[in-house]
């Protein structure tokens, strides 16, 4: 884990807030940002999480002066938001990213090229190498009215990434990739920390931000509920151990408690959730019954525990499965 | 594969063969009436801002469609729809000097070839005359038409000589005016009128103007006949039987019109006429 | 200026590869047709016919294009948010708007300068001459082009896509209809003066644009007149084109 720096932050969001108009009529109003401040020291990895109408891609918009706030403000880089110089060394994919079915991708990154002021060259072989990064190469020349989501989804991160940003905001960069592609955008990240840039992303695929993020900040409902190191909002105590047996059915589970807490099949497998201090009556159980125990895993508190136990059940008008 | 196929091409063929079946039943023309009972020319104009010289372009179109599409000498013509269709045609374009000289040219003519109205005819060459000031030509064929067709030497000559002041316009129509003045009604000022017709003119006009030039040659080859069968009668103190006799007598003239159909000849009265046969009839021919 | 040119190059690329330019095909059919079948059937006013019907042509389908890409332009993008990456890269709103307008006033350019060409090929190949006056008529339609684009821009960013089309479509239309708006005093009795003038004055008055009939017939068209003809474009498209920077400045891409 870096320390973190005193030098200026990359962001410094300072009480933004940002409210709605529900319909036509100018009275009621749906407050989606309610004063909401952060700093996200340089070199970071910084999640932004949390469930659909959480406000995420809210604050990067405004970030990004795609929408005005109704108040507060924030400094990017150095510069106000909004700023043209901040852009210079910014990068952006947003959520579900639509470019120009009429280009390719090699096309795409050059106009992106032209509007950083790059020359033809530099634009030329920056495309070759972000195309070869996110694995697009052989589809480089093809129109993306073709491509599919994944497929776009890569061209976004690459699109992001023309300038080398100091300043990569990131909005759902896992979502439509399979599984070597999600691997492909971790590593990007891990490699773009490496190289000293900042990463700000907001997602709500928990397991990503364990393994990426530095720091996180968690909404809910346009507010900060959690802000902090992972280290520093989970617990890492191991309370839990996974219990993988095999020879036992459901029923027989009954019999083996109070130590298991709960349990799950996987197959004609099971899957108990047995405290640390029963786990070895649990193990001589299930030997007694005629089981197998295959393996044992800690289990220390996960985000999603986290986010299950510290925000209960969905507020009206929350989802938690869809991005936000 | 192939019944879709097969079942387009027999629709296909349907259409055309159920617009005939329209068109015999409720003519072929009616859409043009029908418009022309709903919209004036103003109003066709006031609809179209910015494209009314296409429009009156293909007025102008509809109006030599609708005429051609009738045969020369044909018996149930309509004219109902000529002055209307260049009416249109001119108030959306007062500057289309071809409609006004083939309107009035076809309006003037005698039934069947034309509507029979030539008041209607020459009020289009005025108003023509009133929008293309500096055109000659129209201003030429105004006094040409009240001289054939209005029998106005006077006015005929007037005009004429209007004509003759305006800048580019050829000498011959001083002497035309003069011509037109002193020899009213005679068949050698009928053929200058309608020998500069011809030779300025396109198309149907040109053709037009041919067939009375043809007139005028036929009918002076009828006085030389009719002289001849004159001299025949007094000679032998009887009439010929048919025109050969009078070419077995001698006589060297043709006894066909120019265009080919032979001279009719009554022996009643003795005298040889066009043949009603002839595309070159007319009643009441001049 | 080198992003407006990048957008501008971008939008034109658009154009070309969504197919905008086929309308150019239809225009040669017409113009073929219309060389080989005209002459008998109108008496020999082709060549006036085939100049009557390019430069209608050019109008009609210059201004189809004008307002019905010039509406999706920018709306098109703030719907499908293909905008989004782009703003976040150091364009500004303004010269976003400024390219996308000179994207289509190239492709424009390109279509009516290919339609002209088009029609001189015509008349040549008719042995009709090529009369440089048209010209002058072909350079009018195309300051109406970029007036109607410029409507249509504006009216996209402060509605959606659709009211866009039809208000625009309106606009074009009472545009051309001036002599009716010139009499609504008569129409609308209790219409007072200064509303009549207001009317007349911001409705853009496409009559000036209209030279057709002058160049067809001859008629002198001086340069000082064409001048002032450009002036005004210029003025009323400028007038527009800022309103709409200010638009889109204000404009939340949720």
């Amino acid at each position: 884990m870096l320390p973190v720096t005193e030098a200026a932050p990359a962001l410094d969001i300072r009480g933004l807030s940002k409210s709605y108009r529900i319909g036509h009529l100018r009275g009621k109003r749906r407050p989606a940002l309610r004063d909401l401040t952060l700093r996200v020291p340089r070199g970071a990895v910084f999640g932004c999480l949390g469930p659909n109408g959480s406000g995420k891609s809210t604050t990067l918009k405004l970030l990004l002066g795609l929408i005005f706030p109704d108040s507060g403000d924030a400094v990017i880089l150095g510069h106000p938001m909004g700023a043209r110089a901040a852009r210079q060394s910014l990068g952006y994919l947003p959520e579900n990213p639509y470019f120009y079915d009429y280009l390719t991708p090699r096309e795409y990154l050059d106009y992106a090229g032209r509007l950083f002021g790059l020359s033809p060259g530099a634009r030329r072989d920056r495309a070759r190498e972000l195309l070869d990064l996110v694995g697009i190469t052989p589809a480089a020349d093809v129109q993306m009215r073709r491509f599919s989501k994944g497929m776009l989804q890569r061209l976004g991160l690459a699109q992001a990434l023309v300038n080398r940003p100091e300043l990569v905001f990131l909005d759902e960069p896992m979502s439509g990739l399979d599984p070597l592609g999600r691997r492909s955008v971790r590593e990007i990240i891990l490699k773009l920390k490496a190289e000293g840039s900042t990463v700000f992303f907001s997602t709500h695929i928990l397991p990503d931000a364990e393994t990426l993020c530095d720091e996180v900040a968690v909404l809910r409902g346009g507010s900060v509920v959690a802000k902090g190191r992972l280290d520093q909002i989970l617990t890492l105590d191991v309370s839990h151990m996974e219990v993988l047996v095999s020879g036992l059915a459901p029923p027989d589970v009954s019999g083996l408690a109070p130590g298991v807490e709960t349990f799950r099949s996987m197959g004609e497998r099971l899957v108990l959730h047995v405290p640390e201090k029963q786990l070895g009556g649990v193990v001589v159980a299930v030997e007694q019954r005629g089981g197998r125990v295959l393996s044992v895993q800690p289990v220390r508190q996960s985000l999603e525990d986290f986010f299950v136990a510290e925000m209960g059940q969905p507020a009206k008008g929350e989802a938690w499965t869809a991005g936000a | 594969m192939r019944a879709p196929a097969l079942l387009a091409m027999l629709l296909a063929a349907a259409v055309p063969w159920t617009q005939a079946r329209i068109d015999a039943r409720l003519g072929r023309h009616r859409a043009q009436e029908e418009v022309l009972y709903l919209w004036s020319g103003e109003q066709v104009r006031r609809l179209v801002p910015g494209f009314e010289d296409l429009l009156a372009d293909v007025y102008w179109l509809r109006t030599v469609q609708y005429f051609g599409g009738q045969r020369v000498y044909a018996a149930n013509k309509r004219f109902d729809l000529l002055l209307p269709l260049v009416d249109i045609t001119v108030t959306l374009d007062p500057r289309l000097q071809i409609a006004y000289r083939y309107g009035a040219t076809f309006l003037a003519e005698t039934y069947p070839i034309g509507a029979g109205q030539p008041q209607a005819a020459v009020k289009l060459l005025e108003r023509g005359v009133r929008n293309l000031p500096h055109d000659w030509r129209l201003r030429q064929d105004l006094g040409l038409f009240h001289y054939y067709f209005l029998d106005d030497p006077q006015r005929a000559s007037q005009i004429l000589l209007e004509a003759a002041q305006i800048p580019g316009s050829p000498p011959f129509l001083a002497t035309l005016a003069a011509q037109v003045l002193m020899k009213g009604g005679d068949r050698t000022t009928s053929r200058q009128v309608w020998r500069r017709i011809y030779e300025q003119g396109e198309g149907p006009m040109k053709n037009n103007a041919a067939i009375h030039l043809a007139q005028l040659d036929a009918l002076d080859a009828l006085d030389a006949v009719n002289a001849a069968i004159l001299a025949h009668e007094r000679g032998t103190g009887v009439r010929p039987a048919t025109l050969d006799d009078i070419r077995a007598a001698g006589y060297r003239g043709p006894l066909v019109d120019p265009v080919g159909v032979p001279f009719a000849y009554d022996r009643s009265e003795g005298r040889a006429t066009l043949a009603p046969s002839s595309s070159l009839w007319r009643p009441n021919l001049k | 200026m080198r992003r407006v040119a990048a957008v501008a190059h971008n939008t034109f690329r658009e154009s070309v590869r969504e197919r905008v330019l086929y309308n150019l095909l239809f225009f040669a059919v017409i113009m073929t047709v219309s060389g080989l079948l005209l002459g008998e059937l109108s008496i020999r006013q082709d060549a006036k016919i085939i100049k009557d019907l390019g430069l209608a042509a050019m109008d009609l389908f210059g201004t189809l294009i004008a307002l019905f890409v010039g509406v999706g332009l920018v709306s098109k993008e703030i719907e499908r948010r293909s905008l989004h990456p782009l703003l976040a890269k150091p364009v500004s709103r303004d010269e976003f708007l400024v390219g996308k307008f000179a994207g289509l006033g190239f492709t424009l350019l390109v279509n009516v300068g290919l339609m002209t060409a088009g029609l001189y090929a015509t008349l040549l190949a008719l042995r009709r001459g090529a009369d440089p006056a048209l010209l002058k008529a072909v350079f009018a339609i195309y300051l109406a082009l970029l007036v109607t684009v410029a409507l249509a821009l504006l009216l996209s960013i402060v509605t959606s896509t659709a009211v866009a089309s039809v208000s625009t479509l309106c606009l074009v239309i009472a545009g051309r209809y001036s002599d009716v708006i010139l009499n609504l005093g008569d129409v609308v009795p209790g219409m007072p003066a200064w509303a009549l003038r207001a009317f007349m004055i911001l409705i853009p008055n496409f009559r000036n644009f209209d030279l057709k009939d002058r160049v067809v017939y001859g008629d002198p068209v001086s340069f000082g007149d064409l001048g002032w003809i450009t002036a005004y474009a210029a003025a009323y498209t400028g007038t527009v084109i800022t309103l709409a920077v200010i638009a889109f400045r204000r404009r939340e891409l949720t």
